[in-house]
């Protein structure tokens, strides 16, 4: 095989990778060292990133100092999941609709979806409440799973639809031809072909969920017991101090769902974004 | 049955029009090709027949009932694509089934109907495959299994071998024609391949522009080509045009002057007479020009020489005009790049058409086997 890069290209290509690499991960390992050490030695002077007192025991204690932690960890997952599919509900229908459909306005009705997508959540968070007051969905958790679908959508579509535009027409037509109605084809020759795609999206939307929590939660929720984990974790913060140890180790604890979700489906991502580049 | 007829039908993209006008009636049985140049709407033609497509106005009849405003799978017909459309997700025996999934056809009946067109199509050891594992050849008979299942009265073959290579295009085109005799089915097939469509087809619309320009026998359109676009479309290499002068004419034939000022009688019907002096087009296939012979002589000057054993061509230029004169002679012709080449032509191969293109009928038996042959 011959080289595509010379050997200072390589030095540069890997540099770079180097330095986003940790940009990426240094606050990762940060909170994970954080997390090891007791905290009356956190704030030592000079800092010390190792020391000899490490131990998991924050990943054991936490537990005790917010008692609802388990809790709180299972309803940010919950609602993420649900998120996803509802979301998914809406984006998979609509993405097919605009990847394959003549119909007036479309394009304009594509750029108010990605125009929707440029305006900050923390915007339309007072209009959302008086939403979510008037329909009586406050303290539920409707209230965080609705207008984060909402906010999942434009984007999923956007992604979607360029995926499906790339599925040759031609599978449709073969399929109309053949008696099969439009639903028909979706579900049984679209769909199947398209799930790298939707795999993408799915996870895409998993983590926008999963990031997108706190503000919902803190604003359209004052039930404890309904609280996602980002909002959960200020009961960390006390009168006196902050438990930053217990903080970072439920912190990272929360993010694994995420982890084990891209992890599993990170074939699919591969897959999804490299898929009709070339020709096969 | 597998009655079609189109009555002017027309299509219209926006303010373009890309079928103009197109009137043709296909019989029970009959092989028919579409071929034409590329953007000529010969596929678009195939798909408002399989309803892909809507059709501005006329009408499209199969089996006596208009079919315009039906789905395409209440017109009774079936498909094959050119990128044959499989569904990349199911084995081969699900694609073929396919259809009949969606008929929600009993299991037993299904599976005969499955195996039975496997079996055809010599695809038995394959229905476990995804079309993935399969070669182009294969995925062109799954295709072409999931459109006999079906059991349609019109099969539509849109430019079905064009991803093949050229092997296996042949092989291809053998089969089809077999399959043609066996299911005893009409069968239309859209090519840009002239080879397809003379050696498959009963009969081939030539399309041109939205129109058709002749429909006749493969034999017709080889040696009575109605225009100068089909008599320059059908053969390979190209047929030969040169403007000549009318010289005198009869009832049977017309006599011209070359620009070399060579003569010749070319034998065609000629009712009205053309006058003296009009200019018109002569046109000679390449395999019908003459080494050292003829009744009229062409001398050229080659440039390039192909030598493919059975025969050779000579792409070469006109002495007098420097107009491009494509020759092609029987075996290893002795000619070389850049020493003339004497040539000549027969009127009773030659081939005259008025200044609109409009041929004058040739006086030519139309025969798939020369008689001249038969008393040898």
């Amino acid at each position: 095989m011959i080289d595509r890069y010379s050997w200072w290209e390589y030095v540069l290509i890997y540099v770079g990778l180097a330095l986003f690499l940790i940009f990426a991960l240094a606050p990762f390992f940060e909170a994970f060292l954080v997390s090891l050490r007791p905290l009356d030695g956190l704030f030592s002077i000079p800092y010390r990133f190792f020391t000899d007192d490490m131990s998991f025991d924050a990943y054991i204690s936490m537990w005790k100092s917010v008692p609802l932690l388990w809790r709180y960890m299972l309803n940010s997952f919950g609602v993420a999941v649900a998120v996803t599919l509802f979301g998914l509900m809406a984006i998979v229908p609509a993405a097919y609709a605009f990847a394959r459909f003549e119909f007036k306005g479309r394009d304009a009705l594509l750029g108010v979806f990605l125009a929707v997508n440029m305006v900050s959540g923390a915007v339309l968070i007072i209009p959302l409440y008086k939403v979510m007051q008037g329909l009586g969905l406050l303290n539920t958790y409707f209230a965080m799973i609705a207008p984060g679908t909402a906010f999942v959508i434009p984007t999923g579509i956007w992604l979607l639809r360029s995926y499906l535009m790339k599925i040759p027409r031609e599978l449709e037509e073969a399929a109309l031809v053949d008696g099969a109605g439009r639903v028909y084809t979706l579900v049984r020759v679209i769909l199947p072909v398209a799930m790298p795609g939707i795999m993408v999206v799915a996870i895409a939307t998993f983590i926008a969920a999963y990031a997108q929590q706190f503000l919902y939660a803190l604003t359209f929720n004052s039930v404890n017991e309904l609280n996602t984990l980002p909002v959960g974790l200020f009961q960390f913060f006390g009168r006196q101090n902050v438990v930053w140890n217990e903080m970072m180790a439920a912190s990272l604890v929360g993010i694994l769902p995420v982890m084990i979700v891209y992890v599993f489906l990170q074939k699919y991502i591969v897959a999804g974004l490299t898929a009709g580049a070339v020709k096969e | 049955m597998g009655q079609l007829s189109m009555r002017d039908v027309r299509k219209s993209f926006g303010t373009a029009e890309v079928i103009k006008g197109v009137s043709l009636d296909i019989n029970h049985g009959e092989f028919v090709v579409f071929v034409g140049p590329s953007g000529c709407g010969k596929s678009t033609l195939l798909r408002m027949i399989a309803g892909l497509e809507e059709i501005t106005a006329g009408d499209v009849t199969i089996d006596g009932k208009v079919v315009n405003d039906l789905a395409p799978v209440k017109r009774g017909i079936s498909m094959v694509f050119q990128s044959y459309a499989l569904y990349p997700h199911m084995s081969v025996y699900e694609n073929i089934a396919f259809p009949l999934r969606v008929e929600k056809i009993e299991k037993d009946a299904l599976d005969a109907k499955v195996k039975r067109a496997s079996a055809i199509l010599k695809l038995d050891e394959r229905l476990k495959h995804k079309p993935g594992q399969l070669s182009g050849g294969q995925r062109q008979r799954v295709a072409i299994g999931r459109a006999i299942v079906r059991d349609p009265s019109v099969f539509l073959f849109d430019e079905p071998l064009s991803n093949l290579d050229a092997a296996l295009r042949a092989e291809m085109r053998v089969e089809l024609s077999k399959l043609h005799g066996e299911l005893d089915a009409t069968m239309i097939y859209v090519t840009h391949d002239q080879v397809e469509a003379m050696t498959m087809a009963d009969r081939i619309v030539v399309l041109d522009g939205g129109v058709i320009s002749q429909v006749g026998s493969p034999l017709e359109l080889y040696h009575k080509p109605a225009n100068i676009f089909v008599a320059g479309f059908i053969g390979n290499p190209k047929m030969n045009f040169m403007p000549v002068t009318c010289l005198s004419s009869t009832e049977k034939s017309i006599t011209v002057s070359l620009p070399n000022n060579a003569e010749v009688t070319v034998p065609v019907v000629a009712s009205g007479g053309v006058v003296k002096g009009t200019e018109l087009t002569l046109g000679i296939r390449p395999e019908h020009v003459l080494p050292h012979a003829g009744e009229a002589r062409v001398e050229t000057k080659p440039t390039v020489v192909e030598r493919l054993g059975i025969h050779t061509v000579i792409y070469a230029t006109q002495e007098d005009t420097d107009a491009p004169f494509v020759s092609l002679l029987p075996g290893a012709a002795p000619v070389a790049v850049g020493k003339a080449a004497h040539l000549g032509l027969n009127g009773a191969d030659c081939h005259l058409f008025d200044t609109d293109g409009a041929a004058f009928e040739r006086d030519v038996a139309l025969s798939d086997v020369d008689p001249s042959l038969l008393t040898q």
